[in-house]
């Protein structure tokens, strides 16, 4: 456990100490998260707020991946769940299962992911559109982001909340 | 500019609030031509319109209003008998005026609204018509006769009024004669006379106004001679007056000012009403829960003393909560008479147009409803009156021949009915033909002459809301068109309300709706399907009646039942919503009757669970207009509940082929081949207990699931990941108990021979017939021997292999 919290306090320290990031307007905070294999990042200011997997109601009518929808401190919000949104078949959730309830406008639904990683901020120069094979207006990739050693998806929350059914 | 849009936002809301009466005073004025105190008030309406309006530079509306005053003000003199013609020049000005003050909500100018100029000479010429006659020139003649007015109307006891209000009145009077003068200068312009402070119409208030005033003066900016033939009094300072002739009115209208001044009202932004109703609504759902949770505590804590306690809080708490929800309802309710007064006027203006006699009896004005609903059923009411006035009051020869009297009457009614308010719309003219009905349906194709056949004279009826439907022969203005009644019913339904027509030929015809009384918080019965709860809007909800598999009847694909002397279409509710029908429905099953607008329908569900009040939660837009369901509610528990929405239901219900009542679920087992795959499941909230038990099964080399506690281990078998051969269940456990368990695995068809065994220390007698009767096949208690556990496992899940 304290490595743990060893491993985090440096990272943190790591991060404030980068003096080139300090800027606000040229960073972009990120949220990352992993459904099945890959991890998938959503911009911070997206996310209303992260909370343990709850009851949630089905609703009739529905596509596989809309579970249906719970209650949110008295709103009912809707419940998609991401593995079967992307195509991968349905696992039990684990402990580490999240849903992440984000939010665009007036519209909210609650995501559910297999476990968070980590909060990254990524200088805005650090980021490239998506890839042109994965563009256009229905794409839910908003831009890959370029980290030391490995290569970010920055889902496009917009579409996200699109409904397409 | 945002002090003359503050005003301009004042003068629309009073305007509109003062036309609002006008339309009914207007058509009582035809029936009572004498009678001054209505002429007064319409004048009035007029005068403040028009006073008003000068001040904010809208010359169209005023020069309007100036016309539509002149022609009042004749006839308030008695120059001038309001013969229904007049009435209907006078009555357009005014739908003129309507559609002027409309055009400036929404602009913010008179300029470039409605042509005047017809209405105005027409106005004009009734002005002039009379008065040519009755004197020799027409600009001093109305002069004098504002004046009387005032006096007569506004007289008022000042001993009794403070001095802010003497203040008051005193500003009021002399704005009313201000306004008066300068009406007058007006007409001597128009008259061509030559008025020395004619540009002074506009800044004349503010001139005035700082004029120091005391004690009733009369301010005499006038420049004419007042010197009147007329028998009138002349106009005289109030005060003088006050023991004057005027004096019965004043005693009689004394007493009623100042009480009025009493019931004091303020003005809310709509808006924050509804935001308030939100919040209520939230605090209904908490006291749901709070109730729930009051409930499971008083199960668990049977006997203590602080649940007396907590009871009391409990139910203060909820009884305050109704009290809020009804006393903020209330702020929200308005009268119906404030829909029904533009009928009056509608009746006459149809009667008018279609040479029939018509008389409108009004009924319950004063019940209330709230806003919203007032909003919407305008509409509706308006395309039934329509609809009475051309199909059913005959013409006045056919009443005559039918030996009725020629004047035909339309009743509208309006009462409350428990939670709901009933409106009822009655005319006693020809009455609907069933037989014809069905005719002309079929010669419409909107029914089959099959469905003719079978249908009832009720049934019949309501074949009048179908779109394309009409009986008139001819398209006319005022219907035929086969659409008004589907307006209706349409509206009608939004609002969760029902339509009942009754009828006899040459009789009468009689419409009935009946409409809950608020829509955000409504009563819901609350029924399970399977494993799933719904609410259906308890204002759809006929009847529930419980029935056996048995009486269920297949007729061309659809499932019926027999309701009295009535067959009722049936649906399962879980067809609607796509639920897996897992559980054994058994021999006896609930419908639910649901009636909406005109139509009826049985919905077959599992279980009733009860009524609820429940708040309508949208569920965003993600999920909005998903069919069949009207929203969502937040239940005590915390948990989602959806709503029905009983329109979208009765549609979907037509497209659904009849399914055989139970559905056997496919279970067969896959063969096993080795001792692992053998599926036990350990239920027990101590690990020891487990550990225990899995060591004690080991040797058999089957495969062991873990759960701690009941509603785990529902889960797991819910699943449905692995298939159980067996299941060994503790008793005692947090969450769900031992024999809750059995219970719940009882209830799935497919789970009926899962042999369940109770592992427990409770060892009374009573405790194993509990088993048994929950459906446990063997009880063993602690302590026991490995090798008892293991022999009693592998005979119940006729273990043959060796491991």
């Amino acid at each position: 456990m304290s490595d743990k919290m060893k491993n985090i306090i440096d990272k943190q320290q790591q991060q404030q100490d980068e003096p080139d990031i300090t800027n606000l307007d040229d960073v972009m905070q990120l949220v990352g998260f992993v459904v099945g294999d890959e991890e998938y990042t959503v911009p911070i200011l997206t996310i209303q707020e992260i909370i343990k997997p709850i009851e949630f109601t089905r609703v009739p009518q529905t596509p596989d991946y809309v579970l249906g929808v719970f209650n949110l401190r008295g709103s009912v919000i809707p419940l998609i769940d991401l593995r079967m949104k992307f195509g991968l078949p349905s696992v039990k959730q684990t402990d580490e299962a999240r849903y992440i309830v984000m939010k665009s406008g007036d519209e909210v639904a609650g995501f559910v992911i297999d476990r968070l990683t980590e909060a990254i901020r990524l200088k805005k120069s650090d980021i490239d559109p998506a890839p042109e094979t994965a563009s256009g207006e229905k794409s839910i990739i908003e831009g890959v982001g370029k980290q030391a050693d490995r290569i970010l998806t920055i889902l496009k929350v917009d579409t996200l909340l699109d409904r397409d059914f | 500019m945002d002090e003359f849009q503050e005003i301009l936002q004042d003068f629309l809301v009073e305007s509109f609030e003062l036309i609002e009466q006008l339309d009914q005073d207007l058509v009582e004025l035809e029936n009572t031509p004498e009678d001054l105190e209505l002429l007064n008030r319409i004048f009035r309406v007029a005068h403040t319109v028009k006073g008003a309006s000068s001040f904010l530079n809208f010359d169209i509306l005023t020069r309007l209003t100036h016309h539509m005053e002149d022609v009042l003000n004749r006839a308030r003199k008695g120059e001038l008998i309001l013969t229904p013609d007049i009435m209907d020049v006078v009555l357009t000005s005014i739908d003129m005026m309507k559609a002027m003050l409309h055009f400036i909500r929404d602009n913010g100018t008179d300029q470039g609204s409605d042509d005047i100029e017809e209405i105005v000479l027409k106005l004009d010429a009734i002005t002039s018509g009379t008065s040519g006659g009755s004197s020799a020139s027409t600009a001093p003649e109305p002069e004098p006769e504002p004046e009387p007015e005032p006096a007569e109307e506004e007289e008022v006891d000042y001993s009794d009024m403070s001095e802010n209000e003497i203040e008051d009145e005193i500003e009021r009077l002399l704005q009313m004669r201000q306004d008066e003068d300068k009406a007058r200068r007006v007409a001597k312009i128009e008259a061509g006379e030559a008025v020395p402070d004619a540009p002074e119409i506009i800044d004349e208030p503010k001139i005035e106004e700082p004029e120091p005033v005391k004690e009733e003066p009369t301010p005499a900016p006038k420049p004419t001679p007042v010197s009147t033939p007329e028998p009138k009094p002349t106009p005289t300072p109030v005060a003088e007056k006050k023991p004057a002739p005027a004096a019965k009115k004043e005693v009689a209208k004394a007493p009623a000012k100042p009480a009025a001044s009493v019931e004091q009202t303020i003005r809310v932004d709509v808006r924050r009403l509804d935001h308030l109703m939100n919040l209520i609504g939230e605090l209904v759902l908490g006291k749901n829960r709070l109730i729930k949770i009051n409930d499971d505590v008083e199960e668990r804590y049977e006997g203590e003393e602080f649940l007396e306690e907590l009871n009391q809080v409990v139910s203060i708490v909820s009884l305050v909560t109704t009290d809020l929800q009804i006393a903020v309802m209330k702020t929200r309710m308005l009268p119906i008479g404030k829909v029904f007064n533009k009928f009056p006027r509608m009746i006459r203006d149809l009667s008018r147009e279609l040479g029939k006699k018509i008389e409108l009896e009004i009924g319950g004005e004063e019940t209330e409803l709230d806003k919203s609903i007032v909003e919407e059923i305008g509409d509706p009411l308006v395309h039934i009156i329509r609809n009475s006035c051309d199909h059913g009051v005959e013409p006045i020869a056919d009443r005559v021949a039918k030996g009725k009297s020629e004047t035909g009457t339309i009743g509208l009614k309006a009462y409350n009915e428990g939670n709901h308010i009933v409106i009822e719309i009655t005319d006693d003219g020809k009455g609907l033909d069933a037989n014809i009905l069905k005719d002309i349906a079929v010669s419409k194709d909107v029914i089959t002459e099959k469905e003719a056949d079978s249908m009832g004279d009720k049934e019949a009826f309501t074949l009048i809301f179908r779109p394309g439907f009409s009986t008139a022969k001819t398209v006319t203005n005022v219907s035929g068109r086969g659409v008004g009644m589907d307006v209706v019913k349409t509206n009608i339904e939004k609002l969760n309300g029902i339509i009942d027509i009754d009828s006899e030929i040459d009789a009468y015809t009689k419409i009935k709706l009946k409409i809950p009384l608020t829509l955000a918080i409504i009563q819901a019965l609350l029924v399970g399907v399977q494993e799933e709860y719904y609410a259906i809007p308890l204002a759809s909800v006929l009847e529930t009646v419980r029935i056996s598999t048995d009486e269920v009847y297949t007729v061309e694909n659809r499932s019926v039942m027999r309701l009295r002397d009535e067959v009722l279409p049936l649906v399962h509710l879980a067809d609607i919503f796509e639920v897996d029908r897992v559980f054994d429905g058994g021999e006896h099953t609930y419908v639910v009757v649901l009636g909406l607008a005109e139509s009826k329908i049985g919905v077959i569900v599992d279980t009733l669970v009860g009524q609820e009040e429940i708040v309508i939660k949208s569920m965003g837009e993600y999920l909005k207009g998903m069919e069949g369901v009207a929203g969502a509610t937040i239940r005590g528990d915390g948990g989602v509940t959806l709503i029905v929405d009983v329109a979208a239901l009765m549609q979907m219900a037509k497209s659904l082929k009849a399914k055989p009542a139970i559905a056997q679920a496919d279970t067969a087992s896959k063969k096993k081949e080795k001792p692992s795959d053998y599926y036990v499941m350990i239920v027990d909230d101590s690990k020891t207990d487990r550990s225990i038990m899995k060591n004690a099964l080991k040797p058999l080399g089957i495969t062991l699931v873990e759960a701690a506690d009941g509603v785990e281990a529902l889960n797991i078998l819910k699943s449905g990941e692995h298939h159980f051969d067996a299941m060994l269940v503790d008793i005692e456990m947090p969450r769900m108990d031992g024999y809750s368990l059995a219970g719940e695995i009882k209830k799935y068809n497919k789970y009926k021979n899962l042999p369940l065994i109770a592992v427990t220390s409770r060892t009374t007698k009573a405790d194993r017939m509990r088993g048994v009767e929950v459906g446990m096949v063997e009880y063993i208690t602690k302590p026991y021997s490995p090798e008892y556990l293991m022999n009693v496992v592998k005979r119940n899940i006729n273990l043959t292999m060796e491991a």
